[in-house]
């Protein structure tokens, strides 16, 4: 019996190092955000982002950056997904790494929701100051009430520096200034171990004496009268009276301390100021789209109608924040993640300037392996198998346009 | 020792049981009282107990002590019907402080960043004591869930507003006013939260002015006294032993 029990605690010995060997050992970070995991067309056919910039790849600890860029609301928007009725501009990032010290869109700063319309685009700016040291994924993201977050691209970004070094200072309309990372803490921990102490001193009174044996059998013999005694009340008295009072003077002098306060400031903002984009003068009509599963290419019949006064050449198509760009016709110079860029993605049957009043009927292929990466083949298994974007043109000038294309997908398997 | 002979040899040795008793049935009240009641709290209390930039003058003064009450009946009718014990509510609390402490301590800061002037839970011990105070002074349930429920939710918002009063001093950012609290949940980034799911200030309480406070509170200890009955006929229906009849085996 004895060999057998030492048996046992020697094996549980040994599992308990490898449980917690492999627990120690090997511990990765979990750096994304799921924006991998969000349904195809919720990416594809709700918010489009485009000319982000995000101002520094590297960061002090206390310094900031910018989040810049644009997005278009999708006319098409799913039927699936509530409309950005409601909103807030958010920013995808694991947790307060760095802090929000403003958020505008069209130049107005939204601390709160917003309402925002279907078929506009708006200008948005995101100042983040660094908190935490590290490697973080820096998303824009856009939260829709009904609909769930629908998060933009992300860069990495490096916090350099220490945390211990973080401050927030803020200058209140009392005219004091305060550093919002600690403001506040000593006043909290001290009401809360107060009353806790008070709490402990309850249950120090009554466990004293013995509890559930003796008073149990009491009760049940008919004696409850005789458990409680008159100084129990008399200090149940104390404690009733004691903690009312205690209330009411920490309250008065709060007050006197704090004669100005507000009550928490909500409400929708509306009427957000959007951007005026170029008139349109290229129509496109989808004739149809599908994608290649063994390929990892979608393709796409384009009739493509020149109504302006300049040559125009196809240069980008954007879905889902991948950028699939011709590079004869578009580099890009902003430094856009490399994993969200296909420098070479976009092809087209004939991308030689389209003249004025001409119309041309192109085969267009976006290929590279974000299709997989970024799970947007999964598109054929969702529930409403359309494919949506947005087509740059670029003019002789270089001016840009920008078109919507929105149409069935078909999957072609072999 | 036949199974008709005490376990004990004497007064003393009983005693030492008795007291040993006391000390493992305390221990493991405590410990699961914390875990029911933390969970409980966090699935309907929840951001509300989280966030200081949820705690407002209306719906977290109503949810907050409503949602609250439930252990501290039940585990005070237990104590109280079983062994006249009046420290059923104070002692649900001092559990549920701890674990929410731990939590937000070790979890909301520990792990995730959120400054601890952002994240503290709400207190609820002067309800608790005066709870357990009436319950041992009036010895009745009615008594205690009419008069104590209603302490509950009046004692609420006063017993927080020391440590949440001095977030709730304005601020001009950017051009638009906010509390200090406002700008915590602001500034410190929660993706998964955004400003929208905030419950705060809504509802049609406009007739009495900047006053709402009260009122709430007022409507809260209404509700606890009906969540206080509710949940002491748990406490009773748990606490009471059944015995089976021979016939009916």
């Amino acid at each position: 019996m004895k060999l057998l029990k030492d048996k046992v605690a020697k094996l549980s010995f040994v599992a308990l190092l490898a449980a917690s060997s492999a627990a120690m050992l090997y511990t990765p970070t979990a750096a994304a955000h799921g924006e991998k995991s969000q349904a195809a067309f919720m990416r594809m056919r709700t918010i489009h982002w485009f000319d982000l910039n995000w101002s520094k790849e590297e960061v002090k600890v206390n310094d900031t950056m910018t989040v810049t860029g644009k997005f278009y609301v999708f006319l098409g928007w799913p039927e699936t997904v509530d409309k950005p009725e409601v909103s807030f501009l958010n920013v995808g990032i694991p947790g307060p790494v760095f802090i929000r010290q403003g958020s505008w869109i069209g130049g107005q700063l939204v601390p709160r929701s917003v309402s925002l319309e279907l078929g506009e685009t708006y200008e948005f700016k995101v100042l983040l100051k660094a908190r935490r040291p590290g490697d973080w994924h820096v998303h824009s993201m856009m939260n829709v009430q009904g609909g769930g977050p629908i998060i933009g691209p992300g860069k990495w970004t490096t916090i350099t520096g220490s945390m211990k070094d973080f401050v927030n200072p803020v200058t209140t309309l009392t005219g004091e200034t305060i550093d919002l990372e600690t403001y506040n803490l000593d006043n909290t921990y001290f009401w809360h171990a107060l009353w806790y102490a008070l709490g402990l001193a309850w249950l120090a009174y009554w466990i004293r004496k013995p509890m559930f044996i003796p008073r149990s059998i009491a009760m049940e013999s008919g004696k409850a009268n005789t458990l409680i005694t008159a100084t129990d009340r008399k200090v149940g008295m104390a404690f009733v009276a004691g903690t009312i009072a205690l209330v009411a003077t920490a309250m008065t002098s709060t007050n006197e301390k704090y004669p100005i306060t507000t009550p928490l400031q909500a409400g929708l903002l509306r009427g957000m100021k959007t951007v005026e984009m170029p008139a349109k003068t290229v129509t496109v009509k989808v004739e149809d789209a599908t994608y290649r599963v063994p390929g990892r290419a979608m393709q796409m019949t384009l009739k493509i109608t020149n109504n302006g006064d300049s040559a125009v050449r196809l240069g980008e198509f954007n879905t889902a924040s991948v950028r699939f760009l011709d590079s004869a016709v578009l580099e890009d110079t902003t430094g856009y993640p490399d994993d969200l860029l296909a420098e070479d993605g976009l092809t087209v049957s004939d991308n030689s300037p389209l003249a004025p009043g001409q119309t041309r009927t192109v085969q267009v292929t976006a290929s590279d392996a974000a299709w997989e990466v970024y799970r947007l083949a999964d598109l054929i298994y969702d529930p409403d198998s359309r494919f949506a974007g947005l087509l740059f043109f670029f003019d002789e000038a270089g001016k840009r346009q920008m078109i919507t294309v929105d149409a069935p997908l078909i999957p072609v398997f072999i | 020792m036949s199974a008709s002979q005490s376990a004990v040899r004497s007064r003393a040795e009983a005693v030492k049981v008795s007291r040993t008793f006391d000390w493992m049935i305390l221990f493991t009240l405590f410990f699961v009282v914390l875990g029911g009641y933390h969970i409980h709290y966090m699935l309907t209390g929840g951001d509300w107990d989280f966030w200081t930039d949820w705690k407002d003058r209306r719906l977290w003064v109503t949810v907050a002590p409503i949602v609250s009450i439930t252990f501290p009946a039940a585990v005070q009718a237990c104590l109280w019907y079983r062994y006249r014990l009046p420290f059923g509510a104070v002692v649900c609390v001092l559990g549920l402080l701890l674990g929410e402490w731990v939590n937000r301590y070790l979890n909301f800061w520990g792990w995730t960043y959120f400054p601890v002037n952002f994240c503290f839970p709400s207190n609820l011990m002067p309800g608790a004591i005066v709870l357990d105070g009436i319950m041992l002074l009036g010895g009745s349930m009615t008594l205690t869930a009419v008069v104590g429920g209603l302490a509950w939710g009046l004692l609420f918002y006063p017993g927080n507003w020391p440590v949440i009063a001095p977030l709730h001093v304005p601020v001009e950012y950017n051009g638009m006013m906010m509390t200090l609290a406002d700008l915590q949940g602001y500034n410190y980034v929660r993706t998964g939260t955004p400003e929208y799911i905030r419950m705060v200030e809504k509802g049609t309480l406009r007739t009495f002015g900047k006053d709402v406070a009260p009122v709430s509170a007022f409507f809260s200890g209404f509700v606890s006294i009906i969540i206080y009955f509710l949940w002491h006929f748990f406490g009773r229906w748990f606490a009471s032993t059944d015995f089976i009849s021979s016939e009916n085996l």
